[in-house]
Order: C-alpha cells, then sequence, then structure tokens
C-alpha cells in the first residue's frame, strides 16, 4: 500500500482537508481529556499522518523519556499496518523514521528561549526542520497564556503549526461554555485555531471538535478504538460489523 | 613500615592531564627527603620525574601507568600512589582508587575542573574517598583560585571550603596565607625547603579575616563544640582542624589547598594537611561479602591478629618478573605464609614480598593491615581476593568501563606474530580495559581500548619491549547480504558424459524473511525429489549462505522454498543435489535483488547542553538518524542510530568537539541497507582488494 492510500483511508481526514494539514502555519491545535483517555495515541496518529506525508514532526514531552515516546510511534504504527495489513511496513517505518525527532524538557525548566535555542540547534546545522511540533505534556496554568503567545510568536517565525495536548479534570468538563470548551481553558482558547475533546461515553471515546477543522466535520463521525486507540470513522465501524 | 596504623596515610594524587600531578609529587619526594634531587616531567636533563620511570612516559612527559611510592612526614607514613590524566588510562585510576584511603584532587589554577576532573571525581565517589583539593599552578598568567574553587562547587558539587588564600598570584605567587593558624608561609632556599612562618602582611588581613570567617562557618556544621567556640570568639587551631577533618573524612567537606609545585610553593602545607586531614586505615569502612551467608556484607577491620584479606588491584611483568601489587585490609601477609585466592579456589605460597617505590623496590618480610606492597610470581587476576584458608570472603573489584575505540592489527611477519600474540597476553591480563580478539567474520585482530592515545602506546610497546611490528588500521565491518523480493529458481545439475555422472534438478522459490537468517522449506510432493535427498538440498543452499555472491559477505534473512525438482535412478546422489541447490540459489539470488546491508549502532551521547549543537551535527554527518534529544539539565542525552562503518575515530571528534566533556556509548542495534553510493564505494574496495590479493 502506498503511503498516500494509508492517508486517503485515514479517518483524521475529515479533522481536515483531505490532502492538507488541519492546521496552517503558525496554527495551534490542542487535545483536550482526562488523564488516560487517548490524548498521546492521538496526537502520535496526527504526527504520524504527517510523517506519512513526509513532513517533519518534532515530538516534545515534558513527561516521558525519548525511549518510551518512540515506543508509542512503533505501537501506534505497528496497529495501522495491522489494520491495513501494510505488506512492506519495517520499509515503510524506516522511510518515515527520519522525518521525526523527539526532544525531551523538565517541565519545570522548559521555556520558549530554551526551545528556540534547542530549534537553532538543529537548524543551522542542517540536521532537522520541523513542519508540525507536538507539545505533550506542557501544564496550562494561569501563567501559560504568555508561553503561549511566544510559542506563537515562534510558530509564525518557523512557518510551523503546533499541536499540544491538554488535560482536563473531572470538574472542568462539566463546566464549559457552548462549545464544550473547558473553563478553566476558555483564557487561552482564542489562541487555537482547532480544539478536539475526547469524551468517554461508556466504552467509547468520541472524538469530538470543539473549534475549527473541517467544514463538512459530523460531530457524531469519530470515536478511538479502544482496543487499539486508533481513530475510527462511525461509517467504518458499522460497515465492519 | 609503620606498625602504629593511626600514622599510616595511603592517599593518590589524580587529576586532569598536565594539572601537575606527578610535579606534585616529585616535591613530595624531595620534600620529606625520599629523593635528593628534583627532575622536571619533560626536563632538559632527559631523566624525568621519579614517578614516570617507563621510557615511553619520559619521551611524552606523560604518565602512563600508576606509580606507588612512600615516604615520611610528620612521624606518618604517607603511600602514595600518582595516577596517569589522560582518560585513556582511566583503569589506572580506577584500581587505585578502589584500595586508596584518601585523595588529593590537583586542578590548574587556570583550567579550572577539566574534563577528567569530574571522571576522577567521580571514581572518588564511586569508591567513597575523602579528597582534599590542590589548586596548582598558581604561578601561571590567568591563575585564579577562587574561580576554581566556585567550579568545585558549582560543577563538582562538593563544599569546597579554602584553607588558604594566595600571597601574590602569577609571576608574583609569594606564599601562602594558613586560615588556620592565621599566619604568612614563605618557602625560601633553592628548592622551596625551608618554610617560614610570618605575620600575615596588612594588605590581606581583612580579606584573610573574612575568608577564616567563611572557613569556621563551614565546618561548624560538622561541630556543635566549634559552633560554640565561634559564638564565643575563641575558637582554637585544634578545634577547627578537628571538625573539617570530621567533614572531609565524610565527604561533607572539601578543603582546598594552593600553590605551585613547580615553583616548589604551598607542598608542606599540603603534606601537613594529608596527615591532618585524611583518613588512615582504620578510619575507613572497608567491607566484604560473606560467600557462605548469602554475601552478607562484613566490615573488615585492620587488625594484624585477624585472619588475613587483601586485594589484588594491579599486575605488572617487568624485570623483576609477575609483579602483583596487593592492599591487606585485615590481618598479615608474610612470606612463607598460605592465602587461597578466592576466584579460583587455589592455594598460594606468599614467596617474596616488596614495597615499591616507582620501579624499584625493597624486600620486606610483610605486608600488614593498612598497608599496599606487591607480591612475586602469583598468578592471578586484577580484582582477585586473597584469604587466609577457612574464610569464604570476597571483596568488590574495581569497575571496569568499557572500551570505546577499535583498531585492526596486522603483524608485518611471522615473527612478529608470534611477540605480538605474547605481547597481547601480558597487557591484556595487566590491563581489563585493553581488549584483543580475532574477528570471527573477518579474521582480523582487534585490539580495542579507551582512546586512541590507549592503543597507541600499546602498540609503541609491542614494538619496544617484544620486538612485534604491526601495522593498525580500521576495523572492517561486518556487512551482510540479503535479497529485497521474491525469486523462483529451477536448476538442474546434470553431468552425464558416461559412466556414473550427476543429476538433481532442484525448483522452488526463494523470499526475504525477518524471522531469521535462513528458513528451509520443502513442500515436495509426490517423490520429485526423492526424501533421502531434501537434507543435501538444505546443505547446499546454507553452503552458499557463508559467503554470498555479490560481495562475498555473510547471507541472511532469506527464506527457500523447493516445491519441485527431478532426479535421476543411478546419477542422483547428495552431491548431486547439494550442487544443485548451490546453482538453484545463485540462479534466485541474482533476480531477488540482493542488497547489502550493514550494522547500525545505537549511540547515546551524553553531552553538556552547550555543545548539543555541534555533536548532533556530527552524528548527522555520519549518516545518523537522530532519534531524540533528553534534556536533564545541564547534560543533554542524544539518541542517535549511526552506521557502525561511520564510527570508527569517533571518541576522538567527540572529545574535540565538546573539550572532552562529553561521553559516549555504543551497542549493535539492527542491519539496514546500504544507500547505492555506500554499496558502489564498497564494491570499489573490494575490487581494489581482489587485485591486491591477486
Amino acid at each position: 500500500m502506498l503511503k498516500k492510500d494509508l492517508i486517503l483511508r485515514n479517518p483524521l481526514r475529515l479533522l481536515g482537508n483531505e490532502r492538507e494539514t488541519i492546521l496552517s502555519p503558525g496554527g495551534f491545535g490542542a487535545i483536550l481529556a482526562r488523564a488516560g483517555v487517548g490524548k498521546t495515541s492521538l496526537m502520535v496518529q496526527l504526527a504520524l499522518n504527517s510523517l506519512l506525508s513526509s513532513r517533519n514532526v518534532l515530538h516534545i514531552s515534558m513527561n516521558d523519556p525519548v525511549k518510551k515516546v518512540s515506543l508509542w510511534y512503533e505501537e501506534v504504527f505497528r496497529h495501522i499496518a495491522e489494520k491495513y495489513q501494510l505488506a512492506q511496513m519495517d520499509q515503510l517505518w524506516e522511510a518515515i523514521l527520519p522525518h521525526r525527532f523527539i526532544m525531551t524538557f523538565k517541565v519545570e525548566v522548559f521555556s520558549v528561549p530554551k526551545l528556540e535555542e534547542r530549534l537553532t540547534d538543529l537548524t543551522e546545522q542542517g540536521i532537522f526542520f520541523p513542519n508540525m511540533i507536538i507539545i505533550d505534556g506542557l501544564p496550562f496554568t494561569e501563567s501559560a497564556r504568555e508561553m503561549l503567545q511566544n510559542l506563537k510568536q515562534l510558530a509564525l517565525k518557523h512557518a510551523l503549526h503546533v499541536w499540544f495536548s491538554v488535560r482536563t479534570h473531572r470538574h472542568e468538563t462539566v463546566e464549559t461554555d457552548a462549545d464544550g470548551v473547558p473553563s478553566a481553558f476558555q483564557n487561552v482558547a482564542d489562541l487555537f485555531e482547532v480544539l478536539i475533546g475526547l469524551q468517554p461515553e461508556g466504552e467509547e471515546i468520541h472524538v469530538r471538535v470543539l473549534k475549527g477543522g473541517s467544514s463538512d466535520r459530523d460531530h457524531r463521525g469519530l470515536q478511538l478504538d479502544p482496543a487499539t486507540m486508533l481513530i475510527m470513522d462511525i461509517a467504518d465501524k458499522a460497515a465492519a460489523v | 613500615m609503620k606498625s602504629e596504623i593511626l600514622k599510616v596515610r595511603n592517599i593518590g594524587i589524580s587529576a586532569h592531564i598536565d594539572a601537575g600531578k606527578t610535579t606534585l609529587t616529585e616535591r613530595i619526594l624531595f620534600y620529606t627527603k625520599r629523593i635528593h634531587a628534583i627532575h622536571d616531567v619533560k626536563g632538559k636533563d632527559g631523566i624525568g620525574a621519579t614517578m614516570d620511570s617507563m621510557e615511553l612516559e619520559k619521551e611524552r612527559g606523560i604518565t602512563i601507568a600508576s606509580a606507588a611510592t612512600y615516604c615520611e612526614w610528620c612521624e606518618h607514613e604517607i603511600n602514595i600512589i600518582d595516577t596517569p590524566g589522560h582518560v585513556d588510562f582511566t583503569i589506572e585510576v580506577e584500581r587505585s582508587l578502589r584500595v586508596l584511603d584518601g585523595a588529593i584532587l590537583v586542578l590548574c589554577s587556570v583550567g579550572g575542573v577539566q574534563s577528567q576532573s569530574i571522571t576522577v571525581d567521580q571514581q572518588m565517589k564511586r569508591y567513597k574517598v575523602p579528597c582534599i583539593a590542590f589548586v596548582n599552578k598558581c604561578d601561571r598568567i590567568g591563575a585564579n583560585p577562587s574561580r576554581v574553587i566556585n567550579q568545585l562547587r558549582e560543577k563538582l558539587g562538593h563544599n569546597a571550603v579554602a584553607m588558604q588564600i594566595p600571597i601574590g598570584l602569577e609571576a608574583d605567587l609569594r606564599g601562602v596565607v594558613d586560615l588556620v593558624r592565621m599566619k604568612a608561609v614563605y618557602f625560601d632556599g633553592e628548592n622551596g625547603e625551608t618554610v617560614r612562618m610570618e605575620e600575615i602582611p596588612e594588605n590581606l588581613l581583612a580579606e584573610a579575616a573574612r575568608q577564616r570567617e567563611i572557613l569556621i562557618d563551614s565546618a561548624a556544621m560538622f561541630s556543635d563544640e566549634l559552633t560554640e567556640a565561634a559564638l564565643e570568639d575563641s575558637v582554637t587551631e585544634e578545634l577547627l582542624t578537628a571538625a573539617i577533618r570530621k567533614a572531609t573524612l565524610t565527604r561533607e567537606l572539601t578543603p582546598v589547598f594552593l600553590g605551585s609545585a613547580y615553583k616548589n610553593k604551598g607542598v608542606q602545607p599540603l603534606l601537613d594537611a594529608v596527615t591532618d586531614l585524611l583518613p588512615c586505615p582504620a578510619d575507613v569502612e572497608n567491607l566484604a561479602l560473606d560467600m557462605d551467608n548469602q554475601e552478607t556484607p562484613v566490615r573488615l577491620v585492620p587488625d594484624i591478629a585477624k585472619p588475613v584479606v587483601a586485594l589484588a588491584f594491579k599486575l605488572e611483568d617487568g624485570q623483576y618478573g609477575q609483579l602483583t601489587y596487593i592492599r591487606v585490609y585485615q590481618g598479615n601477609l608474610s612470606k612463607g605464609g598460605t592465602i587461597i585466592n578466592v576466584r579460583t579456589q587455589k592455594k598460594v605460597k606468599i614467596g617474596r614480598l616488596a614495597r615499591m617505590h616507582a620501579d624499584q623496590m625493597e624486600e620486606i618480610s610483610r605486608i600488614s593491615a593498612g598497608f599496599i606492597g606487591a607480591l612475586f610470581g602469583i598468578d592471578c587476576a586484577s580484582g582477585d581476593t586473597f584469604v587466609s584458608p577457612g574464610l569464604s570472603l570476597t571483596m568488590t573489584s574495581m569497575y571496569v568501563p568499557m572500551p570505546v575505540i577499535s583498531l585492526a592489527i596486522v603483524p608485518e611477519d611471522h615473527k612478529a606474530e608470534i611477540n605480538m600474540s605474547k605481547a597481547l597476553n601480558r597487557f591484556t591480563k595487566e590491563d581489563p580495559t585493553f581488549k584483543a580478539y580475532v574477528d570471527e567474520e573477518t579474521n582480523e585482530t582487534i585490539i580495542s581500548g579507551m582512546g586512541e592515545l590507549h592503543l597507541e602506546v600499546y602498540v609503541e610497546r609491542m614494538r619496544r619491549e617484544y620486538k612485534a611490528g604491526v601495522t593498525t588500521g580500521a576495523p572492517r565491518v561486518a556487512y551482510r547480504e540479503t535479497i529485497t523480493q521474491m525469486a523462483e529458481f529451477n536448476y538442474i545439475h546434470k553431468k552425464q558424459t558416461g559412466g556414473s555422472g550427476q543429476y538433481g534438478r532442484v525448483a522452488g522459490y526463494m523470499e526475504p524473511t525477518s524471522e531469521e537468517d535462513f528458513i528451509f522449506e520443502s513442500k515436495v510432493t509426490g517423490g520429485s525429489i526423492p526424501t533421502q535427498f531434501i537434507p543435501a538440498c538444505e546443505k547446499g543452499f546454507r553452503n552458499c549462505l557463508a559467503k554470498g555472491p555479490k560481495l562475498a559477505f555473510p547471507v541472511t534473512g532469506i527464506k527457500v522454498v523447493i516445491n519441485d525438482g527431478a532426479s535421476h535412478a543411478v546419477d542422483s546422489s547428495d552431491m548431486a543435489f547439494q550442487a544443485a541447490a548451490r546453482g538453484a540459489f545463485l540462479e534466485g539470488y541474482a533476480r531477488a535483488k540482493p542488497v547489502i546491508q550493514e550494522p547500525i549502532m545505537k549511540v547515546v551521547v551524553e553531552t553538556p547542553t552547550e555543545f548539543q549543537g555541534p555533536v548532533m551535527g556530527s552524528l548527522n554527518q555520519r549518516r545518523g538518524i537522530i532519534v531524540g534529544s533528553q534534556d536533564e539539565g545541564v547534560m543533554c542525552v542524544i539518541e542517535t542510530q549511526v552506521p557502525l562503518a561511520e564510527m570508527f575515530g569517533y571518541s576522538t571528534v567527540l572529545r574535540s568537539l565538546t573539550q572532552g566533556k562529553a561521553q559516549f556509548t555504543m551497542e549493535f542495534f539492527n542491519y539496514k541497507t546500504v544507500p547505492v553510493s555506500i554499496t558502489e564505494e564498497i564494491i570499489r574496495k573490494a575490487q581494489e582488494e581482489k587485485k591486491n590479493v591477486a
């Protein structure tokens, strides 16, 4: 199966246009969910979608070491390969690997200037030019707005877009606005072009686009498969049954 | 040997390269009247310092092997081991610190804390060796002892505290102010042998008072008595020294002294500090493991009446024969006595015993608990524990780091080959970080060590001491061949020209597999290939794997399935079907798009964050794929996958990129297909080699 077929069959296309990224350069997207619901898995799928399009992804983790993040990618890729019965999984994996770079930081010392310094190290040496950044584990405290604004400047400067994972808490998911954005996040929501919420309902995990995304979005269209945490289209699920 | 163990000091002198360890030791030996003339490490007289007895050491001006000596100062016996500063000879520092009770960490007042300073500090931490610091070379331009003390705190995490302040610096260095006695100390005489105490110069009084307060505050944390005395302004020398000693022994405080060994300043107060502040053998807790009791730790007592427990830490095959340096922790080693090597369980009769002074020895009748000496004619390994018969204790050996660099060596002729073998046997026995083996695949003799200098020294020693001339080169990379697609084969092996012939036909297909190196499957039905010849077919295919058709590299990752064939009632045989299988293999292989694969190594580099960019660049240039970088505060860890072929000489590159502050580890990861451009290069080299051989 060619890379492009894999992308076309990917339900993530429902979040954006088929051949283009969901976010534009300088754009911010966030995946909001409680702990353990599937934020990292979904972000890794977004990353793999980019990698398959030969776009470079810089994955930044505040919590996990390089090895663990790498394992996430291997596991998600393996699930995708099994689902679509990829013939030459190893070769495809080796082809996309050079497009991914993992960086980890201790959350207490992370700062935008530090990130910019690290990015410059990579770009000046001609080592890696990210098109997309994933930031997993950044705490969204009250003082996060300034950091996010600086990050936005950085993203615009380097013409890349950024996805964040946002951990919400039970009480926050109760207090939401009309779009379903948790109240605790509302002070920074304007900085984000796309917001995706993962909402567990019984045994299902629904993927809800709270803001932005494709104009054709269907709120009831996407779920995470609890067994593999892969995103799936409800229509495909029904057809399989 | 002193029988009062309280007045014994076993110390090591360790530092980064060229900090002045050997020069300092030379001065110590001179002032203790152990030697009567001072010689420079790389002096014009060509004699060299006492502790650098090897010719190579004198020529190059570096210490290669650690050397032991002893001297007396203020009724104390001080046993000293002078160690090398190059990381290449790190095993010498490792083994010395394992058996010593205290250490002097020498730092250059200009260079400050350098890469090997960090390494030797880690080694001292590993073995919990209390230390005092000596900021040397205060006569040099740019000397800044207070900066060095700050670096000790920030970079090494020491609770470093100045015990002296300098009187003048650089060319104007005249002496030091002793903050405990609050006196100025000057060093008179042609070689600074006369110590003169005077009042502190007026211009330094305020600074001396300030520094003394800091010293008292630091030491008072470890002594209630001193705290009280400080509050009452009645601090005595003895009280202050006792508190500093207490904290030094537990490694909670690092007293810092200063001077210039080369200019004969500051050495005698340092010797006083060794006797006042560093531990005697009885002050150090030494543990052994009870092998009869689930390795329960047992504290050893430096009592000569107790059973012997001793540790061999260095072997030397020298002019006196096999010499084993040994530290006795408990009991008494006497000539004629019997001890057991715990590792081999062999009984050993103690022959001659000696005490070393660089390369000279003095025969003695015994080595008691708390002392270091040497035994003759004992066959053992570094790190072996020796005990009295009936005792089942063993001591933990020293940490042996893994080699980081390899070279292939080729003897120049047959005689050199024999001598090289003898040399390698000896060197690998003496130095656990120097390894030698024959690579099964390439048949090359490979030597591995801690750095280019390490290997260079051994190659030179082979030449000089064993008359074994060798040439060196990068070790060959173990490439592989494999196929990338399925291909069918249908081969007839026929030789029927009259008389008994050979006939066999083998048909089937081959395809790549990642499960194993080679899989053979027979799907032959209807007896097209008689069952008795199937093993011969398999053997024929297997025989082709050792040297692949493409470039004679081993073939891996192939699954062969035979599903058809033909035989002849008379002419078919095992040999015929082996030949048929070989032919089938070559036929299928050519169609299966074979490629060359190279070993990929997982390389993890730990470097200060400031060098992250250049380090990643250097790995990128080596066709490395950087998996990620992990932030660890002042350091960062970069994980990459790099072809082994590109890693030769990387340790030197990394050192020069990072001022020696980075380290890397390398382990095999997997095999990957070689890029086309590299394949062409490999083919070209292989063809050249064939031409040369022809």
